[in-house]
Formats: C-alpha cells, structure tokens, sequence
C-alpha cells in the first residue's frame, strides 16, 4: 500500500469519525434549518427585503441565502473541528500519533481534509437541496456553471474555518481554550467584521451607512478580502450581475488561493514543530 | 541476553522550552530543563531500566528516543549509519505513560488505524490483538476498556511494525499484580526474540527482577549506566552477604571477618558479613555448624539511586528539578 493510499484510508477513519459524532447529529438539524430553510424563505415570491429589494435571478437568491453558510456552515466546521488535536494531547493519543512514522505533513493534511469532508459533505448535500429549493419556488433555476461556483466558494468558506479552528486546537494546551480560540475568531469574522470595516472606513472619511455610495462599495469590498466571509462573498458576487465592490474575479479568486495557501502552511509547519 | 548493538545516542539533547513573560513579550519563552549530552547504547534483546527521581529528564529522554521531541543537537546511529528523525520513529515502537483511551472506536478499528500511521498491513494489527492478549476485546468500545487493557493497547501499537527498540513509559501504572506480572513475561518474551527495550518506571522491585542493565538518570544527565553489578562498583558498594547459622561462629572463624552487623535468637544467628573470604562456607560446614541461610545482599535501586545522585533516601522521590538547569559533571569525570 503507498503512502497516499494510506493517508486517504486516515481521512476516511477522520470523516466517518466526525460525521457519525453525536455534535454532528445535533448540529444538522441546526444546518437543515439554516441552509435549505434560508433557500426556502428568501425563495418565496413575495418576500419583503429592505430597500425594496427582490432578488431577479436564483443566483441572486442563492447568494441572499448564502447567510446560512456564514452562520451555521462556518460555525459549524469551527464545532466539528476545535477538538481535532488538543482532545488528543489531553488524552496523550497525541504523543502517540507523533511518533509514528508517517510525515507530519501527511498527518496534518489527514486531519485537515478529514475534518473539512465531514463538514463540506453535507453542507454539499444541504446546499444542493436549497438549490432545487430555488428552482422549485421560485422557478428560476439555477445554472450549473453558478451552482459549481456556489459549492466550491462554500468548500472554500468550511476550509479556512476548518484550518483556523485546528490551529486554534495546536495552539490550546486544553480544549477550553481551543473552542474560545475557534469561536472568537468566528465571532470576529462573522459579526465584528462589519463594525471593524465601518469603524476604519469611517476613520478614513467615507460616508458609512450610504449604502449606495460607491466610495463606501468598493472600501467595503476591499477591506473584505481581509475576512473569510467577505472573500466568500466575493466568489458569489463573480456570478453576479450589476455588483461592482472593487475586486475582479480574479482578485477574489487569488484573495481565495492565499486564505487557502497560508493558513494551511502555518498549520504544516505547527504539526512538525508540534510538541505534545 | 543482550546481542549486538541496535541504536547508538551520541551526545543526544534537547532543552524545553519554558514561559518567562516580560513587559514587553507575554509570550517570551526561554529554554530551560532538559537532556544533556547523552550517551546510549541499546544492545537488540537487552532490557534497559531507566531510573530518576521525579523531574530528572526520564519522559523528554523516552520521547526524544521515540522522536516525539526533537533531537537539538547529536545524533542517532544504527549500526554506524546516522539516521533520520523518520527513520528513528520507524525503528521505535513507543508507549507512553498516560494514554486515556476513550470513544466509540473498537480496539480493532483503532490498532488497525495506527497500522495505517505505522504503514504496516491490517493483518499484522491483527496478530498484535493476540500478543496483547486482546482478541476476545477486539470489538469492544475503547470506553468500555479496563486500565489494565488500555495499557495492553498502548503496549500493542507500540508493537506495530515489529520494531527494533521498545521504549516503554511508565508501563504499570494501574495494572494489578496479575497483569503486571503477564506483562513482564510479554517483555522478556519481546527481549528473547531480539527487540531491545528501555523501560522507565517508578515500580523499582517490578524493574529490578526486570531489567538486563541500568540507567540512572539525574538532572538531564545519565550519570551511570550498565549491568547494576557494574553500578555497584563504579559507586563503590561492598559486596555483603547475608548469612544464618544455627549455632554462632567459633573465634577463629571470626578472625578477620568484617561483621556489619549481627543478632543471635534461640534457633538462629544472624550476620551480615562485608568481603567475605572465599573459603569460608566449606569452614563453616567443616566445623559441623548448620548453614540456614547464606546469600549476597544486592543494593535496591533506590540506594544505586541515592549513590549516585547524593540524595538521601527521604527525599529521593520528593525531589523535584525546577526550570533552572545545573548540568552535572559525570561520575567518571568526577573519579578522574
């Protein structure tokens, strides 16, 4: 058996692990409702958004709810995944794991796709599901070419959560710490983001809740390349029509290669100098 | 028996790393205790004691030779070849000293995936459940293991991939004498069949009926090392016999004889004798007295320990190193 062989048979061992996890059984449910259920409200035709706006196209309504990705997929990959080293070195399995033979490289891409697959699986499914939600609804289908944007912007949203929450987890000598190491960093991408991005751009004298003003579009938009969420939102956007915030779709592909990029290196490099 | 050599540490080190926040840098960190310069050789089917008080350097030593820790500076040869850290995890099995097993998983399903870690095939995992004594428990929950089987699973795959150097933490803790005593036959067994093991434990009577040769280990330092006979000279220990006779010794028995110390009873009487002539049981027998009891008095390991670190017996196992590393000079630097 090669090496590589070996290692996808690990990540198989993580992902059955996590996804047959009692946390799993509690956080679908909350997934369910969140995903396919965000798909199914903004879906409705007579919804009422503010500012009037309705959304023209199922990539439009897709990206409205696009809010349960942020909320309950990204929360719960950081749930999934806060315990994936420290539970280990709290129950010495840990040191045990490090003086195997298999490059610690190896070991950490094992834990990393191991954890993201059983969080990227079902949101796939959810998402999916919310799609022919849309369709369904609304009658307005989504294209294929979105749709394959829209499932690989979310894979890329689970993995830095994924990444994040398993450095967090190296980093914390016990779980405690690792979950508020996780959770905080959500906390800060997913709701203090728009106050930091409000406070500097106010700061730099644009005119903050002008939500039409260009200026305030394209700072925001910069700024987010800063934030997981907004480089999430960005992929979207490159489906959409009439958005305009600064940032080509290469820009927000490139800003998506390196939140892959570094984070995973980072993570690399704590694996091998990781001592239990 | 010991065989040839399997590993060679040569002037091996490792400090850890501890917190010594400043204003400017909470997170400041500076190095602090650790392994000095060490030398070890592992001979294959030898059993190595490795013995310290608390805080002497005993678990960074097992884990840098597992290459858990990284070697800083020296290095690990086989015969005559510097290996890798790779290499050197590849000819180690390790058992660590606190291994909470706990989860769903099965006993199979979790040697089975260490294999996969190990690189060695599902079937050799499965033969490992024999040698562990683990087979009618291979389906069972790792929740539902007693300490004694968590131990035997640690034990397990650390056996995986038939390895060359066992290197074993604190191995009976929390096993009752039965399974201690399983345990050290399936040591012996290993030992028989070639694979060299160093075995730390604070068990000494269990390591001491155990063990081939010694390492005593003291702030980082290995300050003896060999077969406790050798220890025992290298310290300086007098050879003393114990003997029992049933009536006492006539004068000119007793004649340059050193007697350390000595009780008579009714039925008995007692001595403990230090450099005993070679002749003196037959004259004993000659002179028609009755020998109950003659045997050599072997220091325990805990006086070797004393010896050699110059802790008292009351505060061997009380004293705990700090962070502040004073290295030791050797003993035969020390004689020199």
């Amino acid at each position: 058996m090669t090496a590589s062989t070996r290692m996808w048979k690990l990540v198989m061992i993580v992902f059955r692990r996590r996804v047959l996890s009692t946390r799993m059984l509690i956080m679908l449910p909350i997934l369910f409702l969140f995903i396919p259920g965000m798909a199914w409200g903004f879906s409705d035709p007579n919804i009422q958004l503010p500012a009037d706006q309705i959304p023209e196209t199922a990539a439009e309504t897709m990206f409205l709810a696009s809010i349960g990705i942020v909320f309950a997929g990204t929360m719960a990959a950081v749930l999934l995944a806060h315990d994936g080293i420290s539970r280990d070195r709290q129950s010495g399995v840990l040191e045990l794991r490090l003086s195997q033979p298999m490059p610690r490289w190896r070991q950490s891409m094992i834990l990393v796709i191991g954890n993201w697959a059983s969080i990227a699986a079902p949101v796939t499914i959810l998402l999916l599901i919310s799609m022919w939600l849309v369709g369904y609804r609304s009658d307005m289908w989504i294209s294929a070419g979105d749709s394959v944007v829209f499932v690989l912007a979310a894979w890329f949203v689970l993995l830095w959560y994924t990444v994040f929450a398993l450095l967090a987890s190296s980093l914390a000598k016990e779980q405690g710490s690792a979950i508020a190491f996780s959770i905080g960093l959500w906390f800060l991408f997913t709701l203090l983001w728009v106050l930091f991005t409000t406070l500097i751009a106010a700061l730099n004298g644009v005119a903050v809740g002008e939500s039409k003003d260009a200026a305030y579009s394209v700072f925001e938009g910069r700024l987010d390349l800063l934030s997981p969420n907004g480089v999430y939102h960005h992929l979207l956007e490159t489906r959409l029509d009439n958005v305009n915030r600064g940032v080509s779709a290469t820009g927000a592909f490139l800003a998506a290669l390196a939140w892959t990029l570094l984070p995973l290196l980072w993570f690399t490099r704590r694996i091998k100098q990781l001592v239990p | 028996m010991a065989g040839e050599s399997v590993m060679d540490f040569s002037s091996v080190m490792f400090r850890h790393k501890v917190p010594a926040p400043k204003w400017y840098n909470p997170f400041k960190k500076q190095r602090g205790a650790g392994i000095a310069a060490l030398d070890l050789t592992l001979q294959s089917g030898q059993i190595v004691g490795l013995v310290g008080t608390n805080g002497a350097g005993k678990t960074t030593l097992l884990r840098m030779m597992s290459g858990v820790l990284p070697i800083e500076s020296g290095n690990v040869s086989t015969k005559g070849t510097i290996i890798s850290d790779q290499e050197l995890r590849k000819r180690v099995g390790f058992m660590p000293e606190h291994v909470r097993w706990s989860g769903q998983e099965t006993v199979e399903q979790t040697l089975v995936e260490f294999a996969l870690l190990r690189g060695c095939s599902k079937d050799s995992a499965l033969e490992i459940l024999g040698i562990i004594g683990l087979k009618n428990r291979a389906s069972s929950a790792l929740d539902s293991l007693s300490q004694g089987m968590r131990q035997r699973l640690s034990l397990g795959i650390a056996l995986l991939g038939t390895p060359d150097v066992l290197v074993l933490d604190e191995p009976f803790n929390g096993m009752d004498p039965v399974a201690i005593d399983a345990f050290k036959r399936l040591l012996q067994s290993l030992a028989r069949k070639g694979i060299a093991i160093v075995i730390s434990s604070h068990h000494l009577f269990e390591l001491d009926q155990l063990i081939d040769t010694l390492a005593l280990l003291h702030r980082g330092q290995l300050v003896a090392h060999g077969t406790t006979t050798s220890i025992q000279e290298r310290l300086g220990f007098e050879q003393l016999t114990e003997v029992c006779l049933d009536s006492e010794l006539p004068s000119k028995l007793m004649k340059n004889l050193e007697v350390l110390e000595q009780s008579t009873t009714d039925a008995a009487h007692h001595m403990i004798l230090q450099s005993v002539p070679d002749n003196l049981l037959k004259n004993i027998v000659d002179s028609g007295i009755g020998v109950i009891t003659w045997r050599e008095i072997q220091p325990s390991l805990i006086e070797l320990l004393c010896a050699a670190t110059g802790l008292d017996r009351q505060s061997i196992g009380m004293d705990v190193e700090n962070s502040a590393w004073l290295p030791m000079r050797k003993i035969q630097e020390e004689e020199e």
